[in-house]
């Protein structure tokens, strides 16, 4: 997933909006108990490589597909409306 | 876990010091600036793709910032320069180790600037669990014996005898001795008393009850002592008649904020704002807004006043969040009840309306059942319904600035603030005015709710906790944020 480097983009940064939205991101994700399942996800794959040789890479990239399937819709969606109405609102001023 | 780093790092501590990674670390991982993010929002891209990710990494060696999509990885291979930096978590890769790495000195020297990010944001500080010092490590090792809570545990529960109509204040005793935050400070021993156990002070009894509490003995309690200190202090509570409930409540937090910031004599001093420090005051202390507008000029007078308890009216059968609407609704001041407007410098109508401006971490809410007029003394006894869980956003001052901001397209306020609150505590009143009798419901654990009537403690469903009555509410917030220390 690529972002656009917009001028939206470096006006969340600047302001310090997207801490702050990356801050109630990880709020709502553990709240609704998905880094405690992907944690448990990366203890199974660790477990499922026999070979006992695993690296960061290929836990990432075995992981992640799984893990981006898990998050919630309602999480997803709570965002994305936030984010959209923040930057409306900006693009008027 | 592995806090002492590889080889490879230590060796280019040692020849380049920390600087390399503070440098980074301040200015694109956590900026601990204005102007750190000015750099951050504009030259954080990846030098070979120009974007501006995935994951995007920092070479320790030189200045040079790549995306993980293969382009560090390639930076680091050519130039050999085998450390780089994570700018999503500040963590440190080395090519050669083939992993993240993780050096004590590198994690509190990013600890740190996470610190100075929050405050420079007037966000909250992320939670770091405790870890025991030295100290505390060694007496740990030294005293073995545990206490294993298990899922059925019955710790926190006590009955209290009933001293003659004293069941006014057992009810709200269990109300404090289930307050979570409350609890953590008198287990954690945090009061340092001042008047050296002269056996006068009630936050040192107070203590003492709570020691007794979470004792796991089983066999009611008798507060005689209490009921003494609470007497000496509020001299309008003495007496042992029934009291009511709710007075009871904000005489000993009183003299428990009293005795906690000045000791046992009463030569109080209190900040501006109505707040000190005291333990009281931080669970208990919110601040209530209340805004003036003048119908001639709009000239608007503000107050904000701290509260310890919001007292709502009760006008027939009705929910909680709607007493609260009607508190926080705005009134039109009549023209029989004009106000002295500053500004007109003459008597003109107005609006009022409160909201809240501050939440205490307890929100205590007392449904005025209780009517004492000349004519008549009533008790109101219509069912009002409340929730276990209750979002305090609508009735919020930054709420209204919103929704008025809306209506003008300005950026809404209050979308990154979280005013949930969770039930833990109610206490009822049975009966009418003249033969009546107190009962508590508190929250011992999650999903654990004990009937407390005076020595008799019977487990009780949520159902039934929420079809009670209902006199006095206390809600918890249900998830604690960390302010900056001021400095």
């Amino acid at each position: 997933m690529t972002v656009n480097n917009t001028i939206a983009h470096q006006r969340l940064i600047l302001s310090g909006d997207r801490e702050r939205f990356k801050e109630l991101l990880r709020k709502r994700l553990i709240e609704c108990g998905w880094r405690d399942q992907v944690r448990m996800l990366c203890r199974d794959v660790v477990r499922e490589n026999e070979s006992n040789n695993i690296s960061f890479d290929m836990l990432v990239t075995r992981v992640t597909p799984r893990a981006r399937a898990a998050v919630p819709d309602t999480v997803k969606k709570e965002l994305l409306q936030k984010i959209k109405t923040h930057l409306l609102t900006q693009k008027d001023q | 876990m592995n806090d002492t780093g590889c080889i490879h790092l230590t060796n280019f501590k040692a020849a380049k010091g920390t600087n390399p990674y503070k440098i980074i670390h301040a200015f694109f991982v956590a900026c601990t600036s204005y102007e750190a993010r000015r750099y951050k929002a504009t030259s954080c891209l990846c030098f070979s793709c120009g974007q501006p990710g995935p994951r995007m990494h920092s070479c320790l060696h030189c200045i040079y910032f790549a995306c993980y999509g293969g382009h560090i990885q390639e930076h680091s291979k050519v130039k050999k320069h085998f450390l780089y930096v994570d700018l999503s978590y500040g963590n440190v890769y080395c090519a050669q180790c083939q992993d993240y790495i993780y050096d004590r000195e590198l994690t509190e020297i990013a600890m740190s600037h996470r610190l100075k990010e929050a405050k420079s944001l007037g966000m909250c500080v992320p939670f770091t669990p405790w870890i025991p010092n030295n100290n505390e490590a060694m007496a740990l090792r030294r005293l073995r014996k545990r206490r294993l809570i298990s899922p059925h545990t019955t710790i926190g529960l006590r009955g209290l005898q009933n001293l003659g109509s004293t069941c006014f204040m057992n009810c709200i005793v269990q109300t404090l001795i289930h307050t979570p935050l409350l609890r953590d400070y008198f287990l954690g021993e945090k009061h340092k008393c001042k008047a050296q156990s002269s056996g006068k002070c009630l936050v040192c009894e107070v203590s003492k009850l709570f020691q007794e509490f979470y004792s796991g003995a089983k066999t009611p309690l008798t507060l005689h002592r209490l009921l003494h200190l609470i007497w000496t202090h509020a001299r309008h509570l003495a007496g042992y008649e029934q009291q009511d409930a709710h007075e009871f409540l904000i005489a000993t937090l009183d003299v428990l904020h009293r005795h906690c910031m000045n000791g046992v004599e009463d030569n109080g001093e209190k900040k501006e704002n109505g707040r000190c420090n005291c333990i009281i005051d931080q669970i208990f202390t919110g601040g209530l807004r209340s805004d003036v507008v003048c119908t001639s000029c709009h000239g608007v007078s503000t107050t904000i006043d701290p509260f310890w308890d919001i007292s709502l009216d009760v006008a027939g059968p009705g929910s909680l969040e709607a007493c609260l609407e009607r508190f926080t609704r705005a009134e039109h001041l009549g023209s029989a009840a004009k106000i002295k407007c500053s500004n007109c410098r003459a008597y003109r109508e107005s609006t009022k309306q409160l909201t809240l401006e501050t939440l205490p971490i307890v929100a205590s809410f007392h449904l005025k059942r209780f009517e004492h007029s000349s004519q008549i003394d009533r008790k109101i006894s219509a069912f009002v319904s409340f929730p276990a869980e209750l979002d305090m956003t609508p009735f919020m001052s930054s709420h209204r600035r919103a929704v008025e901001a809306a209506d003008n397209n300005n950026a809404p306020e209050g979308i990154f603030e979280d005013n949930r609150y969770s039930l833990f505590a109610v206490v009822n009143h049975v009966g009418s005015l003249d033969a009546g009798h107190y009962t508590a419901y508190v929250r011992q654990m999650k999903g654990s709710w004990y009937k407390c009537d005076d020595h008799m403690i019977t487990r009780a469903s949520l159902r039934e906790v929420l079809d009670s009555e209902g006199y006095l509410l206390f809600y918890h917030k249900t998830v604690l944020e960390y302010e900056c220390d001021v400095s």
